[in-house]
């Protein structure tokens, strides 16, 4: 080994007897492809996203400062007025509030089931049966879910209606009907279409926790919790934090269930934002307004997403060893 | 710091039988290697050992004490596994203070004995490193680190310095050697390198197909396998096997080799009686065994031609052709031959080994 090392080092010339000396550097080096490749092979889809998201968020903002005329008329400047009416809508702030509610509850509790289905699935013999029939649900147009539980939910056949009676949960009025649990109800559809993703997407993480340090954390004295906490969490936590982040941002735009389900009532009670800018925009047929709403929406989901992907970001990172002196 | 007693010990994974029948006692405060080639088993059983593996039949006793449906972290073992198997997103220390962590033994002693441990790793300036910026030593020395802090009853290592390279590997078996006998606590070690398992253990189970082969001190191990298979996975350059026929003749028992004849001794000749040995057997010699000179009539009792000669800087390997069957001889360096110079040799005849050729069982 050390002979060949030593003869390579030599070079051609052995009898030389020293080691072979590099006294040139390279005249030209290897070029790079130039920008304006790049840029050719970006075009056609930057061309594209103009068409289909550029244009229309330009439009948006424009819609936004005026007050958008009807059939025939003119487009009206009007000094931000659709923004500093925010300031006095009622509507707007508990639309706010409701989606925030709504959107916790529903994480919370696709989050915790998800891992949970997840971790059972991932032990099971029959997963590959099971995981099918979980993700039934999400193949479902969200329209058609909510038909489906609206007629659930039917206070006069629906079965869920008649269950949640008979248990002595609910009072004499429907699920839908009742201004106290309506946000229930419609969390429970989004949680039922929805908690098969996080499932999915946590069941491909535990798929690459390392088994042989599962196996090492047991052997080094960790039971079956500590185990996941302390290994399978670190290991699957950027696969939550992916799922997490597209049930945030669905939850701030989909809105097909609710306005099949309440569209927003009973008074109010389920009237979150999207279901509110939906009314404003296409019931009121108020541009301007929605667009300014659709704007502030937008810039809060964007703002959220990105807190969040900050505050999951490699939570390790942060557990700073200070070796205890 | 107890006895590891296994008892008819069988290991299914489904149809495949990974550990047959495997009866083995690790004396306290002993150093057991398993040794065997990749595949006979051996992980299985160390899996088993600490809890990983479900044990499909037989017991497995440390002391007194039937482990057999003890969860691992109620085992009190410490494994150093092949990979090393170290947490990715924790630092050096915080790896070795996992197990005393999860035990909720209180900080300063976590930090005094991890540092204890690191010092005598020579890695206690890597303390505040990840995994991922170590070398394989240093990741190996955390590892073993991570097993050593805890004072637990029994040491597991899974082929622990396969990975690293030879140097390092000869350095770390000194080492670790070094802290068994340090530390005192029974130790079982796998591995498939037999100069692993020579070096470092008190005694050496060898395996092959889940099937326990042999289990002896090395020189046991070395000078009198308990079959062919031992004799020839054990040594390097590996031991040399010629079809022989046992003669009775005037002078004795005599090897008939269709290239030469080989007269055994009184000592042997009454084994073979004993054992009433058939006539057909392998006979088995090794490299070291075996004088050889270079040139035609250079005055051993074998003529024999040169195939190859391998020259090692202080020795020599020398294959030479017998007949059908090649030998392979280890000697002082001397001048290099070339293929089929003539040469002679001669067998140690004390040495010799006599296999059964239908059992493969020893005779001696
Ligand atoms: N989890 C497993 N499932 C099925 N077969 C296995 C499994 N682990 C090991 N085996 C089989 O059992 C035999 C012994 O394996 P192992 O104990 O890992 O051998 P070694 O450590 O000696 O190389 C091999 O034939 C291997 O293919
Ligand atoms: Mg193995």
């Amino acid at each position: 080994m050390t002979d060949q090392t030593m003869a390579a080092g030599r070079g051609p010339s052995a009898d030389s007897g020293g080691v072979k000396r590099i006294d040139y550097a390279p005249t030209a080096l290897n070029p790079k492809p130039s920008r304006r490749y790049y840029i050719w092979m970006m075009a056609p889809s930057i061309i594209l996203l103009a068409g289909i998201s550029i244009y229309p968020f330009i439009w948006l903002i424009y819609m936004s400062l005026h007050t958008v005329g009807e059939v025939n008329q003119p487009d009206v400047w009007n000094d931000f007025k659709n923004f500093t009416r925010f300031a006095t809508d009622g509507k707007f702030h508990n639309g706010w509030l409701l989606l925030l509610q709504y959107s916790a509850m529903c994480m919370a509790l696709e989050v915790g089931i998800g891992v949970l289905l997840a971790v059972i699935l991932n032990r099971s013999k029959l997963e590959k049966v099971l995981v099918t029939l979980i993700l039934m649900p999400m193949m479902m147009a969200p329209i058609i879910t909510g038909l489906v539980w609206l007629f659930l939910y039917n206070g006069a056949f629906g079965w869920y209606h008649w269950l949640l009676q008979s248990i002595g949960i609910l009072g004499p009025t429907s699920v839908l009907g009742d201004s106290d649990i309506a946000m229930f109800g419609i969390v429970a559809v989004d949680v039922w279409q929805w908690t098969p993703l996080i499932t999915l997407i946590t069941l491909a993480g535990l798929k690459r926790v390392p088994q042989d340090q599962l196996e090492a954390n047991m052997v080094d004295g960790a039971g079956p919790f500590r185990n996941f906490v302390s290994i399978a969490l670190p290991n699957i936590y950027p696969f939550l934090l992916i799922a997490v982040l597209l049930r945030f941002m669905d939850n701030f735009r989909f809105i097909d269930a609710i306005l099949v389900l309440t569209g927003g009532g009973p008074a109010d009670a389920t009237n979150i934002l999207p279901v509110y800018l939906f009314d404003v925009s296409f019931q009121y047929f108020k541009l301007g307004r929605g667009a300014a709403i659709a704007l502030t929406l937008l810039l809060v989901t964007i703002v959220l997403g990105m807190v969040l992907v900050k505050l999951f970001e490699d939570p390790r990172r942060k557990i700073k060893h200070t070796g205890f002196d | 710091m107890v006895a590891v007693n296994i008892q008819s010990v069988w290991k299914y994974y489904g149809k495949t039988v990974a550990v047959k029948d495997l009866n083995l006692l690790c004396r306290e405060n002993s150093f057991l290697a398993i040794l065997g080639p990749s595949g006979c088993g051996k992980s299985s059983t160390l899996r088993m050992l600490a809890g990983l593996e479900h044990i499909s039949a037989g017991d497995i006793f440390f002391g007194e004490q039937r482990v057999n449906m003890l969860p691992p972290k109620d085992r009190d073992i410490a494994m150093v596994f092949e990979n090393y198997a170290l947490y990715p997103h924790k630092t050096v220390f915080e790896n070795m203070a996992n197990p005393l962590r999860l035990r909720g033994v209180d900080k300063a002693e976590i930090d005094r004995r991890v540092k204890a441990a690191a010092a005598m790793l020579q890695i206690d300036a890597l303390l505040d490193r990840k995994p991922m910026q170590l070398s394989g030593g240093q990741k190996q020395r955390t590892a073993i680190g991570r097993a050593i802090v805890r004072e637990p009853k029994v040491f597991l290592f899974d082929e622990p310095i396969a990975h690293l390279d030879a140097k390092l590997r000869a350095h770390m078996r000194g080492e670790l050697k070094h802290l068994q006998r340090r530390l005192e606590t029974t130790t079982i070690y796998v591995t498939h390198d037999q100069l692993e398992a020579m070096s470092m253990a008190d005694n050496i189970a060898v395996m092959h197909e889940g099937v326990l082969q042999q289990f002896g001190t090395p020189s046991e191990i070395y000078n009198h396998p308990a079959n062919e298979w031992v004799a020839g996975f054990v040594g390097e350059p590996p031991m040399n096997f010629l079809n022989c026929r046992l003669e009775l003749t005037s002078e004795g028992v005599v090897a008939v080799h269709p290239a030469c004849r080989i007269r055994l001794n009184d000592a042997q000749r009454r084994i073979l009686e004993e054992k009433q040995a058939e006539p057909d057997v392998k006979l088995g010699i090794r490299p070291d065994n075996i004088a050889y000179r270079a040139g035609a009539n250079s005055g051993l009792d074998i003529p024999a031609t040169v195939f190859v000669t391998e020259n090692l800087g202080g020795d020599m390997i020398v294959e030479v052709t017998l007949g059908d069957d090649r030998l392979t001889i280890k000697t002082k360096i001397g001048p290099i031959a070339n293929l089929d110079d003539p040469c002679t040799i001669a067998f140690d005849v004390s040495r010799i080994h006599l296999f059964s050729t239908t059992t493969g069982v020893a005779y001696f």
